[in-house]
């Protein structure tokens, strides 16, 4: 793949004191794979990580010396990810899902239970002699089947105390992939085609639409298409995406990027996942379109990287397009050449905001960029650049081939087509659902999910950066022009809900734990405001809480949505906000 | 040019300027704690927030490029209480002890406190950093009064070259360090102390100066750095006649705000007891011109050795007509006796362009020789 079209590589300095053994090898054969150019960074290191179980400080310094990065960059990377240790981490590592869903599924139980069967005091340390350790984790993406943990690697779910054992030798149940909907247009092959099997998805018209726009279709009417359709961006923030590709395809730039942005990391949202393990040649057809119509001769899909799973299918997948020619030069006799890598996330829910996620393949700390210039001007490594979420790109092949208009047959004027959400929590049947926008909370659960467990006392829609819905909420349309007066977004289709037995308090704490952990510190009001929410949450919790704290809570709320940087601070306390505002609605009332 | 409005004053700027950097050329301060004129601007400390006409959302003024037509507000009831939350939520992450402080008085987190009327905070107090490293002659690194506004990082990146030092780890525990947070010594650090220099509170400082007064107790003296013929402004502070501390100030043509590591911290030779504070010359041709009345001869030792007594031993202060006079005469008279080849001179770096100008032009239309030559370095 990319690496055949690499030419003269060199060799870089000395390795220092680091011994010349196969675990060097390994992650020299990554620094090469990079041409020794520091943006590899990222990846050198989770190379080195799975290497070494850990990052010693020697390698550091020879990846420094080699890449030509100054040791303290390197030192920064190493400190900011989530899934780089200095220390080692155990021969079984497993990292336990702690956030909401999973929480009020008992994940703090296995997480208990794990230290105890390890022998570890609390979670982030490691058992005596180094054979395990355990740690808490922000959201998997298993909310689905929750409680869930990623034991080296291998994802396990529907978690009970009892199962621990079993879960630290990798043999508790596996994770599974649960899609309902209808019309299921963008999930349709998932569960009955192998995912990677590439002449089966072609008998059912995958790449038509590729082959169609490469002979007959100009990039200027791809653009037209996707304008015609009105489809916006699902990753969350929702902005229209062929405005996005015209603009990226106007701009001037000596180099254009495609991203299909594959860090899906927001709590209670695992659409992505299901879309990428299940049909993931639907995604990528999607982001080779992106690339013909904007001009783009490289592209990069940004995965999770607590998502191995799926990044071993589209390794898979890729190898498959490169080998039929829909990948690489001259695609189909087209004259169209486009190359696709990978690049790993290394545990930062930060790096899902675009900018930042740029920050993370050019091998730095993930720290959001200023906006503006925004992405389609000034994107990764400064040329014009298209940052699509997964869901966005599985759309645009029908859109290709039907017309875009062909996706207004769905959904409203202002909120248009398919959707996929993700039900977890207290519904009977949890898992992906795809429908047109539109539908209530309720006909969601009750036609997709099975009904709900239990009577529903709230609903987070749109994940951690979303908002809570009241019981009043359940029958409102879920589009954006009736969710706007009850604040809540869409967002990324998180829909996680909690019946009458869970105290919501304790749910905003682990929201607030979410915040605190992964908040890139580089905004004040952001790096001591999420702290600052979690003390008032905490004590508020304790029942040290008056009125006067609850207001203080929500006009740290307030400064929050209003002077944070980038996108994740400035919805980090949407939760309080929106509890205040649905459930408890005196608070922050002036008089 | 670009025309806008700042407060409701009309202003032209050259298109590319910041809002921040048009306003502070007007006089109109911007609360600031990351920002700083000679480097890039992360947007960090949000305490730049200004409102822009038809825009929902305060914008960070240091990001902000003027744009024809805007129209900004800088003060406003909403922006003023944003503020002072957010000065509030610094201050819960930074000691409030200011009456033992040495950087009160010229601390930027004092400043706006004292500006927003903040004077504790309203949160729980939870300072992230702890850390104390005085691992250098040069400077204390006292992370507890750390706000993390990044500005030595960049400098030692953007300005020195030297990326010493990176924010690490992440959120609420991130801190600046060296590589595996070792000693100064063992990073690429030059001990320029350009960090020191652009810290905005008390968590760079620098050694010589701690305990030794605040900053209404100084004497600020302005000069030129006596080291090389670059020619950097300098500003000394002092005490009772003491060099307590070397820095540059904002504007100055040369330098700006920056200085090496020898401007900076090798001033100690000022008032050093072994400094030669008069010309001297030597005790036996003093003798022979009559300036002393005690007779010397030139010993066989090395004249190079400088031990306790021997200055005083070997020499005779004079006046600086006398030894200009000895030093000509004794110049003209090896010329005349042996040719102007037998003359050679030596230029200091320490000396500054025009003076090494005129010292090539004295030996080669004076004395009439080219052996010159210049120890280009300190």
């Amino acid at each position: 793949m990319k690496d055949g079209a690499m030419t003269a590589k060199t060799t870089g300095g000395p390795a220092g004191q680091i011994g010349q053994d196969e675990r060097f090898a390994a992650v020299e054969r990554v620094m090469a794979r990079f041409d020794y150019q520091p943006h590899g960074l990222v990846e050198v290191l989770r190379a080195a990580q799975e290497a070494y179980g850990q990052l010693p400080r020697d390698l550091l310094v020879a990846v420094a010396d080699k890449l030509d990065v100054p040791l303290s960059k390197v030192y920064g990377v190493a400190t900011f990810y989530d899934m780089f240790t200095l220390d080692p981490v155990g021969e079984t590592h497993a990292l336990i899902c702690t956030d909401p869903v999973c929480a009020v599924k008992g994940g703090g139980d296995v997480l208990a239970e794990a230290c105890r069967h390890a022998g570890i005091d609390a979670p982030g340390g490691t058992s005596a002699g180094g054979r395990t350790s355990v740690r808490a984790a922000s959201c998997l993406g298993l909310c689905d089947q929750a409680p869930a943990a990623l034991v080296d690697g291998r994802a396990q779910v529907d978690l009970a105390p009892g199962d621990v054992p079993a879960l630290l030798r990798g043999e508790a149940s596996p994770a599974r992939l649960q899609v309902r909907g209808e019309p299921r247009i963008l999930t349709g092959p998932i569960g009955r085609l192998a995912p990677t099997d590439l002449a089966a998805h072609r008998a059912e018209g995958a790449f038509e639409a590729l082959a169609k726009a490469l002979g007959q279709t100009t990039p200027d009417e791809v653009i037209a298409q996707v304008k015609e359709s009105g489809l916006t961006g699902r990753g969350g923030a929702g902005f229209p995406t062929g405005l996005k590709w015209a603009f990226a395809r106007q701009a001037p730039g000596e180099a254009r990027y495609v991203v299909c942005n594959f860090d899906e990391s927001e709590p209670g949202t695992f659409k992505d996942r299901a879309l990428m393990e299940g049909n993931p040649f639907r995604v990528l057809e999607g982001l080779i379109l992106n690339a013909y119509a904007i001009g783009a001769r490289t592209g990069y899909i940004f995965i999770r990287g607590e998502y191995p799973a799926a990044t071993a299918v589209i390794e898979r997948a890729l190898g498959e397009l490169y080998a039929a020619n829909l990948l690489g030069e001259d695609i189909l006799g087209s004259g169209f050449d486009l190359d696709l890598e990978i690049r790993r996330g290394a545990g930062a829910y930060i790096c899902g905001e675009e900018t930042a996620l740029f920050e993370a393949i050019e091998g730095h700390r993930g720290h959001p960029r200023a906006k503006p210039p925004y992405p389609t001007q000034h994107g990764l490594f400064g040329q014009p650049t298209v940052v699509n979420n997964v869901e966005t790109l599985a759309v645009i092949p029908s859109l290709i081939e039907h017309g875009g208009a062909w996706f207004r047959q769905w959904g409203t004027e202002q909120s248009v087509g398919l959707k996929l959400f993700c039900l977890s929590g207290h519904v009977k049947q949890p898992g992906v659902v795809e429908v047109p926008l539109g539908l209530t909370l309720r006909e969601l659960v009750e036609r997709f999910g099975g009904g709900f467990d239990g009577e529903p006392q709230a609903v987070l829609l749109g994940g951690a950066a979303g908002g809570f819905v009241g019981p009043d909420g359940l029958d409102v349309p879920l589009t954006h022009e009736a969710l706007r007066p009850l604040d809540v977004p869409i967002g990324s289709g998180a829909v996680m809900v909690f019946n009458r037995s869970v105290d919501l308090w304790q749910v905003l704490e682990s929201l607030a734990h979410f915040f605190v952990h992964e908040t890139c510190g580089q905004c004040a009001p952001c790096r001591l405001g999420t702290r600052q929410m979690l003390s008032l949450i905490d004590r508020i919790n304790l029942g040290a809480g008056s009125e006067g704290e609850r207001d203080r809570l929500h006009r740290l709320g307030q400064t929050i949505r209003r002077a944070c940087a980038c996108g994740l601070g400035l919805t980090a306390a949407n939760p309080v906000l929106t509890y205040f505002q649905h459930f408890e609605p005196e608070v922050g009332r002036p008089g | 040019m670009i025309e806008l409005t700042i407060d409701g004053r009309a202003f032209h700027v050259p298109p590319g300027v910041s809002v921040m950097d048009a306003a502070r050329a007007n006089g109109i301060d911007i609360p600031h704690l990351c920002y700083h004129p000679e480097l890039s601007t992360p947007g960090g400390c949000r305490l730049c927030l200004v409102e822009v006409e038809g825009r929902a959302d305060p914008v960070p003024s240091c990001q902000l490029p003027c744009a024809e037509g805007m129209a900004v507000r800088t003060q406003s009831e909403q922006l003023s209480a944003m503020r002072r939350e957010i000065i509030d939520l610094f201050v819960s992450d930074h000691p409030l002890d200011c009456v033992i402080c040495d950087k009160a008085g010229a601390c930027l987190l004092q400043k706006y406190a004292y500006e927003y009327g903040v004077s504790e905070t309203s949160y729980d107090k939870h300072i992230a950093r702890s850390l104390y490293q005085d691992d250098n002659p040069f400077f204390v690194r006292d992370h507890q009064y750390c706000i993390l506004c990044g500005r030595c990082v960049r400098v030692c990146e953007e300005v020195v070259g030297a990326s010493a030092i990176e924010i690490v780890g992440r959120g609420f525990d991130s801190h600046v360090a060296t590589p595996f947070d070792g000693p100064m010594i063992d990073s690429s650090c030059v001990f320029c102390g350009s960090c020191v220099q652009v810290c905005p509170t008390a968590a760079l400082m620098p050694r010589s100066r701690l305990g030794q007064g605040r900053e209404w107790d100084l004497e600020r003296v302005e000069t030129i750095c006596g080291y090389c013929g670059v020619g950097c402004q300098i500003e000394y502070a002092l005490r009772d006649g003491r060099i307590l501390y070397a820095q540059s100030t904002p504007g100055a043509p040369v330098n700006g705000e920056f200085l090496c590591s020898k401007g900076r911290y090798g001033w100690d030779f000022a008032t050093h007891p072994d400094r030669l504070a008069r010309p001297l010359i030597r005790r036996d041709v003093a003798y022979r011109l009559g300036l002393t009345d005690e007779p010397w001869e030139l010993p066989d030792e090395s004249p190079l050795d400088t031990g306790e007594g021997v200055i005083e031993e070997r020499f005779v202060p004079v006046d600086w007509d006398t030894a200009l006079h000895v030093a000509a005469d004794g110049l003209a008279r090896t010329v005349q006796a042996h040719g102007p080849d037998a003359v050679m001179g030596l230029s200091s770096a320490r000396c500054t362009n025009e003076e090494n100008y005129l010292f090539q032009k004295f030996m080669r239309a004076g004395i009439g020789t080219n052996n010159l030559d210049h120890c280009a370095r300190l």
